[in-house]
């Protein structure tokens, strides 16, 4: 426990040192704002951008509050993940191959307080991340939308993006743990990104998978989700995110050995 | 319309915030860059790609263009 | 003596190579040993299994004494310490420090008494990425006796210093020495001379000579008399007399210490008074004994 809050210290430190802690609030804060922005004025930008066809009379559908959500969780889901992904490929890899690591491994240390630390730090801040992007498109659709999805929906909705963002954290993290700093953001991307193709493809029958987790969140901003549904994908990423955990634990402990010396 | 005109219909209330942030996060590209000289590839690249490529450059550079030494 | 370490048949292989091939040692207590070798000999594999970073493919490696986490008793430092950029001095002592175990109000004190210890007093609150290599060095000793280890493991400790640096460091070492068992690797032999009770030469990752400095030295270096004679004649005709190269007309030559050789140099310095004009010990330096013993077959 001593272990843990000293390697959180660092871990905290180093996030701020290295304007980790300002960087990755920041993207998700910006396309929170943009993406709301966007869409309210999209009429006005296409006209100023002048290429519409004579007397062809765009409709675009109107978009309520529930719509600018759902499309920046879109926006969130790529360039989100992409972003979470290479803040964090290097957390134990980076450690390994530039020798800071060397140092720590040669002491009495655990390694389930080191990746703990690291898990906590990085969880701690890609969830803050969320929120307030979520947090300032909020102030935005307040703004310039006829209806905000109600607040207790807004805190499901919020709560169960989460769990998936933590899922995307941790598997990560395990990725840095097992690979090199690549390899690790390769094999993060992949599975992510592979599972929202499957997800794609035959999502219908699979439905207790994290890659639903983002559909049955904002399903709370539209009337409600299946709930057992819900409670099962649950279940099944937190099992993932402990087996992964757990993996990662034993991959930092196992590949000390490839620390530079 | 002119270009005048076309400024005051900006809702610079709203968009403010999106400027701020990206002089915020140019900033900080710059303050790190500045203090570790240190990146895959050029180091003026890097300052050409944080000072002009919008949100994108300087979260490049934090991601990818940070070396660690 | 206790022993401290106790290392038999110590190996570590590789695909198709073995870096470190059965090493059998032991380091008695309070004692410096110097671990010498050429490059790619298996130095840093050796202090790397030591320290607990690489597991051994066979062989045992012992501590005495404790039963708790082995590593918590020794202090590593590598050839080129890498650090936290963005920590200062005192932050990363402090860690390290808190991870080795130590705790409470006095960890921040003895951290900067180890700092000082090492000379970098007054860098303690400064970033690590502003050090240079010879402070990087420094922070690495500090952060390798933070603990007072029993077990010092040192890879290369002085050969990235300026000459003035390696002294300093060295009679750091040997200030320790005095509360610690120092083992450590060099390129650097003159250092290695002054503070070396056991030497171990390493080739190919096979220890080929160990022991006491004094007895190594005996096995390899002719050590023996350097004999000045008034008559260069005299010299050359003297029974188990080698030319000595830095005498200009043959009057100098190098009498090895054996008995026999000993008891006629006696015997001509009691028949001629003044044929002798000086005698001195020679002894070979470690540079010469590493060359001999590196090139052994």
């Amino acid at each position: 426990m001593k272990q843990f809050g000293l390697f959180l210290g660092k871990e905290w430190r180093e996030q701020a040192r290295s304007f980790k802690l300002v960087w990755v609030p920041l993207v998700f804060i910006f396309f929170g704002a943009l993406e709301p922005l966007t869409y309210h004025f999209l009429p006005q930008i296409l006209e100023s951008v002048g290429n519409m066809p004579e007397g062809s009379e765009f409709t675009l559908p109107e978009m309520t509050g529930a719509d600018v959500y759902a499309s920046l969780t879109g926006q969130y889901q790529t360039v989100g993940l992409l972003v979470l992904v290479l803040a964090f490929m290097g957390s134990l890899s980076g450690e390994r191959k530039s020798g800071t690591g060397t140092l720590l491994y040669v002491r009495p240390i655990s390694y389930a307080a080191y990746y703990m630390s690291k898990w906590t730090a990085a969880v701690l801040l890609a969830a803050a991340s969320l929120w307030l992007g979520y947090g300032m498109a909020a102030t935005y659709i307040v703004q310039l939308y006829d209806d905000m999805p109600g607040f207790s929906d807004l805190i499901l909705f919020l709560l169960v993006m989460a769990v998936w963002i933590i899922f995307v954290v941790t598997l990560t993290l395990t990725a840095s743990a097992a690979l090199p700093t690549g390899g690790a953001a390769g094999a993060a991307l992949g599975i992510l990104f592979i599972g929202m193709m499957i997800d794609g493809l035959v999502g219908t029958y699979w439905t207790w998978s994290p890659w639903k987790l983002q559909s049955y969140g904002l399903a709370y901003l539209m009337g409600g989700p299946d709930t057992g549904d819900l409670a099962g994908a649950l279940a099944v990423t937190s099992v993932l995110i402990a087996v992964l955990v757990m993996c990662g634990i034993l991959m930092a402990r196992r590949n000390a050995a490839k620390a530079r010396v | 319309m002119s270009i005048t005109e076309q400024l005051a219909d900006v809702p610079w209330g709203l968009v403010w915030p999106l400027i701020a942030i990206q002089l915020v996060l140019m900033t900080a590209a710059l303050i790190d860059l500045n203090r570790k000289r240190s990146t895959n590839g050029p180091v003026i690249l890097w300052v050409f790609i944080i000072i002009f490529i919008n949100t994108i450059g300087p979260v490049l550079y934090f991601t990818v263009g940070r070396r660690h030494s | 003596m206790n022993a401290v370490l106790e290392v038999s048949a110590l190996t570590k292989q590789y695909d198709g190579f073995r870096a470190v091939d059965g090493l059998t040692f032991s380091l008695a207590e309070q004692t410096a040993t110097a671990l010498i070798g050429p490059n790619g000999s298996g130095k840093t594999t050796t202090l790397s299994m030591l320290a607990g970073l690489l597991r051994q493919s066979s062989g045992t490696i012992r501590f005495s004494g404790s039963g708790k986490d082995p590593r918590s008793a020794i202090g590593f430092l590598p050839q080129y310490p890498k650090f936290f950029p963005w920590m200062t001095a005192i932050e990363y002592m402090e860690l390290a420090a808190g991870l080795s175990g130590l705790g409470g109000r006095e960890v921040r004190t003895a951290c900067e008494k180890t700092l000082g210890f090492v000379g970098l007093g007054e860098a303690g609150k400064k970033r690590i990425g502003g050090f240079s290599g010879g402070m990087k060095q420094r922070l690495g000793l500090a952060q390798a006796i933070i603990h007072r280890p029993a077990l010092l493991l040192l890879d290369e400790p002085v050969s990235a210093l300026d000459p003035a640096g390696r002294r300093e460091v060295m009679e750091m070492l040997k200030e320790l020495g005095e509360s610690s068992t120092i083992l450590y690797s060099t390129h650097i032999l003159n250092d290695a001379e002054e503070m070396t009770d056991q030497l171990l030469f390493l080739r190919n990752g096979k220890l080929i000579e160990q022991g006491p400095l004094r007895e190594v030295r005996e096995k390899y270096g002719d050590s023996g008399y350097r004999v000045l004679f008034r008559d260069p004649e005299a010299a050359e005709r003297f029974a188990g007399a080698a030319p000595w190269a830095g005498s200009a007309d043959g009057s100098a030559v190098m009498i090895s210490g054996e008995e026999v050789s000993m008891q006629e140099l006696l015997r001509y310095a009691s028949e001629h008074p003044e044929g002798i004009t000086d005698i001195g010990r020679s002894s070979v330096r470690l540079e010469e004994i590493f060359m001999k013993v590196v090139e052994k077959p």
